[in-house]
């Protein structure tokens, strides 16, 4: 806390007072670089004003660490009658909505104790989850207040939460194969499907490890090292030891054990032993330099130990150095330490919370940005020690999204986002869709995987993704939009104007993966947007009313008629009437997201209503809606974005971390980079609890 | 990506076409012949969404039954090694307090008896399936201990059923309560798993040292976790425990598995991927788990011929609609049809697998004869959701089939896993929700 006060009063803190100080970050300095460490101070400020983000420098470097500004609410007076007025009715004891009850409290100090409950107010109030569409809400002011007094006096507690040990799921595994060894192959292709959790294959929880995988690991491992030993350069890149070892001594543990014999061979006059000797130094520091990649750390003495028992193996059978070294490289290519990424935080601390480790975060960094393993940058600043320090840590992030390997981005984060990696599944009847065909699959999915490439490379602002007036578009793409003047395979930004769409919801990606094999569906369009775009979780259906019904005298001529209809059944009423408005905003596209003017006979009625009331015609209007509060769609990107990059569901404890990223990319323009450095600098992601959920 | 294309018959047999034969298995005859006590096997199918149950359910009990109903009329050939169970339930996937989430919960109990614990990321746990619990005995000699394979791959993306991690919609199959027997989709991974390194001149050397260095990179790796464990706790001392009792799980399999039984001439050629027609795709799945337990490569299989809330469509039969958007019917008799014609579709593929297993001769009888075969969905009626009286039926194994059995209303599924066990010889009292043993699996 000291440190704290040091920092604030000092030549950093800004005019405004709100002193935006990394507090976990100054903790993770102090353990890590000690106190001496005092360049901390402002980079750049982003003006508060509307204008777009001009340069690459006027990214704000630090983060609001400090509670929201505002006196600091009384319980009983200010916030207990807003709770009373607005949540008391269904979350009283007698009727415990959701399980969830909310008790009175006899002064200010015993209610700021209760955290659990108000991790979970923290979780849904201010994110106007809660209380739920057609109840009375909070107005704006008296939300503001609920958020000071749970910023300022409840969850002080802060809990980064813990990650379970995850393996690599397949696309991390081509990645770093190619990255580590070189070789263009995707072994991983034949590995089974990876579970997914929470809507990303990145959830420790969910990555199992079967015999069969097991297998897949070995066969793999080899055909990755027999493919290396058949490719001259390649080889000989893995068996030439680097000049130097920039790993200080120290990170690699007691000292080996080896040397003896490596020793005695050198001391013998014969020239043979001399050559074996540099035979065994030339594959231990080939090795050595190959496991420190491999397990994204540096390997310890004790484990180059262990490794060198391959290479005694095999010169004792008199087959040469070179067979055990293959041996030893698909070994460490099937070990725990290559194919989970294991967190331990440095073993000295006993705190409950620690931070991770520089190469912990290195390792978190390369997998979120890239699914793929450090390079050698990340690798030498947390050698060194300095990733952390903010000012390294933003110029890597910048540096890493302007990276080619961000792609990963696009086609791992957003194709599970925005669902358009099941375009893969996807079948359409070819009498109604008769132009559906693989090759305009492939160009919706390039489509959009271009279009947030396009995003995160140009560090735009994320409110882009629904409001940009232009795509990337090849002729197939182009006809299916009506786009003239496009020719040829290749894609090319091209302009929107005049064609009614905009942003992502009017990709054809994303309405053909929220429609059936032979209709458009508003209720899966709806509970997209709902789930994907605003953050909110859909409600779900009781068993045995869903689906439509029809067996009515008159046939409905239109989807729309019958939701309608549904819809006046009671059972249904309540959820659909959050789920289909939004949907039907998007009507005017078919299951494969071609523009229509009619559904069969009939005219199409694209007018829509989100939860909260506002009304839109039409996706464009729909996306411009969405885009007027800026905040709720980056506060739903952030969640998807910190699920992803951390690996874990988000519990309630991280909605202060959540909060602090909005608030952050709100100062930046929400220009991507501005999420990604707020992302990664939270407590979440910088460091971990050190007790097991379970144990604590 | 899955298209519609009208295929002819012709096209159906693709890739059964060429006859080439697995040269390795000549070489070990001798040793084949040592085998002759002929082994029980397993496999359950699970077919998704459940059924329009009028056209599955027999009209009458025992074996007077005149005419099969539509839905099991492509098993005419086999009729006499079939038995229907009627009024079996699967209880576990009943909401209870856990709300929505059928679809999920259906597949995930089917073959465990057990309540999933309902999460979409932490805390996966439901198993351990009952084909792994005959695994653990039946698989104890073979290479593989057990097979899994379907014709549907996970969710590439979004979330699962209400709620639930799409682990519990994809796996049939439960190792422990919290690893699943992840399914192979692909042929030609599965051709590879049975026999692929096998074949080809000089395999007996090659594999022999493949082998030896495979144990001591397995040694190496686990003596790697030992160390590693001890400075973990928690849920990631509990994924590398995952992780060593695979790898444990492979090195006894290479230090003693029996080697293949002889299956001489096999007209199967290394299929080239997933076919794009689903009948060839589930044809060519059949026929490999019929060669692998021809060959004893293995004895136990689950075979997943689409996930529980799938939405394919199957233009081949004539039904352009997604199966679940097509099983929540709402009384509507247009769809009943094509539900009744998609279930007809899925149970034709049962019937190619035991017509298959017919055909093949295993000591005096045929490999039907020494196989127990179930097929069911987890779920009854496919608009309601509901759990109990499961579409099931059980066939082979020297069963006196050709009858239908009604169980007293409720009588949980896990009893005729029960007395299925106790058939190949497994020992168990309880599994999933028992509450008593099926006196007999026939009538």
């Amino acid at each position: 806390m000291q440190v704290f006060h040091a920092f604030k009063s000092g030549p950093g803190s800004n005019v405004m007072g709100r002193g935006r100080l990394a507090l976990g970050l100054a903790i993770a300095m102090v353990v890590f670089v000690g106190i001496g460490m005092s360049l901390f101070r402002p980079l750049y400020r982003a003006d508060n004003g509307m204008a777009g983000p001009t340069s690459e420098s006027d990214i704000d470097g630090e983060l609001d660490e400090v509670p929201r500004e505002g006196k600091s609410p009384s319980f009983t007076a200010e916030v207990a009658p807003i709770l009373t007025q607005y949540c008391a009715g269904c979350h009283s004891e007698d009727h415990a909505e959701g399980g969830f009850v909310l008790v009175s409290y006899p002064n200010d100090a015993t209610a700021a104790k209760d955290t659990e409950v108000w991790q979970r107010v923290a979780a849904m109030v201010p994110s106007r989850r809660m209380p739920p569409a057609g109840h009375p809400r909070p107005s704006q002011k008296e939300l503001e207040v609920i958020a000071v007094w749970l910023d300022q006096a409840a969850g002080r507690t802060v809990d980064p939460g813990r990650v379970t040990m995850r393996r690599l799921n397949r696309a991390e595994y081509n990645n770093t194969i190619h990255d580590l060894v070189g070789v263009t192959f995707n072994p991983a292709d034949d590995f089974p499907a990876d579970d997914s959790g929470d809507g990303f294959d990145t959830i420790g929880d969910v990555l199992s490890v079967s015999p069969t995988l097991v297998e897949k690991y070995l066969t793999a491992a080899e055909a990755v090292v027999n493919a290396a030993t058949a490719n001259p350069s390649i080889w000989k890149r893995i068996t030439t030891p680097p000049e130097q070892d920039y790993i200080p001594f120290v990170l690699r543990g007691m000292p080996p054990q080896r040397a003896d014999a490596v020793k005695g061979l050198r001391e013998t006059p014969d020239p043979e032993a001399a050559t074996r000797a540099a035979e065994i130094d030339r594959a231990y520091y080939a090795l050595q330099a190959f496991a420190d990649r491999a397990y994204r750390r540096p390997i310890t003495h004790a484990e180059m130990y262990r490794l060198m028992r391959f290479v005694d193996m095999s010169i004792n059978r008199g087959e040469g150095p070179d067979e055990g070294l293959k041996l030893a490289l698909k070994a460490i290519l099937v070990s725990p330490h290559f194919l989970f990424k294991v967190e331990q935080g440095p073993r000295t601390v006993d705190d409950a919370v620690s931070p991770l480790s520089d190469f912990e975060l290195a390792t978190r960094l390369s997998y979120f940005l890239w699914s793929s393993m450090p390079d050698e940058e990340l690798y030498r600043l947390a050698a060194s020690r300095k990733l952390r320090e903010p000012r390294t840590l933003i110029a890597q992030v910048r540096r890493m999204l302007k990276n080619p390997r961000s792609h990963a981005l696009a086609e791992q984060f957003a194709g599970q986002w925005l669902q358009t990696r099941a375009l893969t599944e996807v079948a359409r009847d070819t009498v109604l869709y008769p132009g559906f065909d693989a090759e305009l699959v492939q160009a919706m999915r390039t489509e959009t995987d271009m279009f947030f490439d396009d995003i995160v490379k140009e560090d735009q602002s994320v409110v882009e993704l629904l409001t940009a007036d232009y795509t990337f578009a090849n002729e197939r793409l182009a006809r299916h939009y009506g786009i003239a003047g496009v020719s040829g395979t290749n894609f090319r930004r091209v302009s929107l104007a005049g064609t009614g769409r905009s942003g992502i919801l009017t990709h054809a990606s994303i309405l053909t993966v929220t429609s059936g094999p032979t209709r458009t569906s508003p209720v899966k369009r709806g509970k997209w947007v709902l789930e994907n775009m605003l953050g909110a979780p859909a409600p779900t259906p009781p068993p045995g009313v869903d689906g439509l019904k029809d067996d009515h005298a008159v046939k409905p001529a239109t989807i729309r008629e019958q939701l309608e209809r549904h819809r006046s059944r009671a059972e249904c009423a309540a959820c659909h009437a959050r789920l289909d408005p939004l949907g039907f905003g998007l009507e005017s596209f078919d299951a494969v997201g071609a523009r229509r003017e009619r559904d069969g006979e009939s005219p199409i009625d694209a007018s829509g209503l989100l939860p909260d009331g506002r009304t839109f015609r039409g996706p464009a209007e729909l996306a411009a809606v969405l885009a007027e509060r800026p905040e709720d769609f980056a506060r739903c990107l952030t969640q998807k974005l910190l699920t992803y990059g951390l690996g874990r569901s988000l519990k309630a404890a991280d909605w202060r971390a959540v909060d602090r990223v909005v608030r952050h990319a709100a100062r930046n323009h929400y220009r991507f980079s501005s999420l990604i450095f707020a992302i990664v600098s939270s407590d979440p992601f910088m460091r971990r609890h050190n007790q097991p959920e379970e144990m604590r | 990506m899955k298209r519609f294309a009208t295929m002819s018959r012709r096209t159906a047999l693709r890739g059964l076409g060429a006859t080439i034969a697995l040269p390795f298995f000549d070489s070990l005859l001798p040793r084949a012949a040592a085998m002759a006590a002929r082994p029980m096997r397993l496999v359950f199918i699970y077919a998704p969404n459940g059924k329009h149950m009028p056209d599955w359910t027999p009209e009458v009990e025992g074996t007077g039954l005149q005419k099969l109903p539509p839905t099991l009329k492509p098993l005419e050939k086999v009729w006499e090694h079939v038995v229907v169970h009627s009024g079996l339930a699967q209880r576990t996937a009943d909401p209870g307090t856990d709300g929505p989430g059928d679809h999920a919960r259906a597949m995930a109990t089917f073959l465990t008896g057990v309540r999933p614990h309902k999460t979409s990321g932490s805390d996966v746990r439901v198993g351990p399936s009952v084909d792994q619990a005959a695994a653990a005995v039946l698989g104890k000699d073979t290479r593989l201990p057990s097979l899994e394979v379907g014709c549907e791959a996970g969710k590439p993306a979004g979330t699962c059923d209400n709620g639930y991690s799409c682990a519990y919609q994809t796996n049939l199959s439960w190792r422990t309560a919290t690893v699943p027997m992840p399914k192979e989709i692909d042929p030609r991974l599965v051709f590879e798993r049975l026999f692929g390194d096998r074949t080809g001149p000089d395999a007996d050397v090659a594999v022999a040292k493949r082998e030896r260095d495979r144990q001591s990179v397995l040694d190496f790796v686990a003596e790697d976790s030992q160390q590693l464990r001890r400075s973990l706790g928690g849920s990631d001392r509990q994924k590398l425990d995952e992780y060593l009792t695979a790898v444990r799980e492979v090195e006894t399999r290479i230090r003693s598995a029996q080697p293949a039984t002889d299956i001489g001439q096999t007209k199967l050629t290394r299929p080239s991927g997933v076919p794009e027609n689903y009948q060839e795709h589930a044809r060519l799945l059949a026929e490999l788990i019929a060669l692998a337990f021809q060959a004893d490569l293995t004895r136990v299989a689950t075979f997943v011929l689409g996930n529980d809330g799938s939405n394919r469509s199957y233009r081949e039969v004539g039904v352009a609609e997604g199966h679940h958007d097509i099983s929540h019917h709402g009384g509507d008799p247009v769809k009943f049809k094509k539900l009744s014609t998609v279930n007809r579709f899925h149970v034709s593929q049962l019937a190619y697998l035991l017509e298959r297993m017919k055909a093949i001769p295993n000591g005096d009888s045929s490999l039907l004869d020494r196989c127990l075969v179930v097929y069911g969905s987890g779920i009854s009626d496919g608009d309601r959701h509901n759990h109990d009286d499961l579409p099931v039926l059980v066939a082979g194994g020297g069963l006196r089939g050709g009858c239908h059995v009604r169980h007293r209303a409720n009588t949980p599924l896990c009893n005729l896993y029960l007395a299925l066990l106790d058939r190949v010889g497994v020992k168990a009292d309880r599994f999933g929700d028992s509450n008593g043993r099926l006196p007999s699996l026939s009538g």
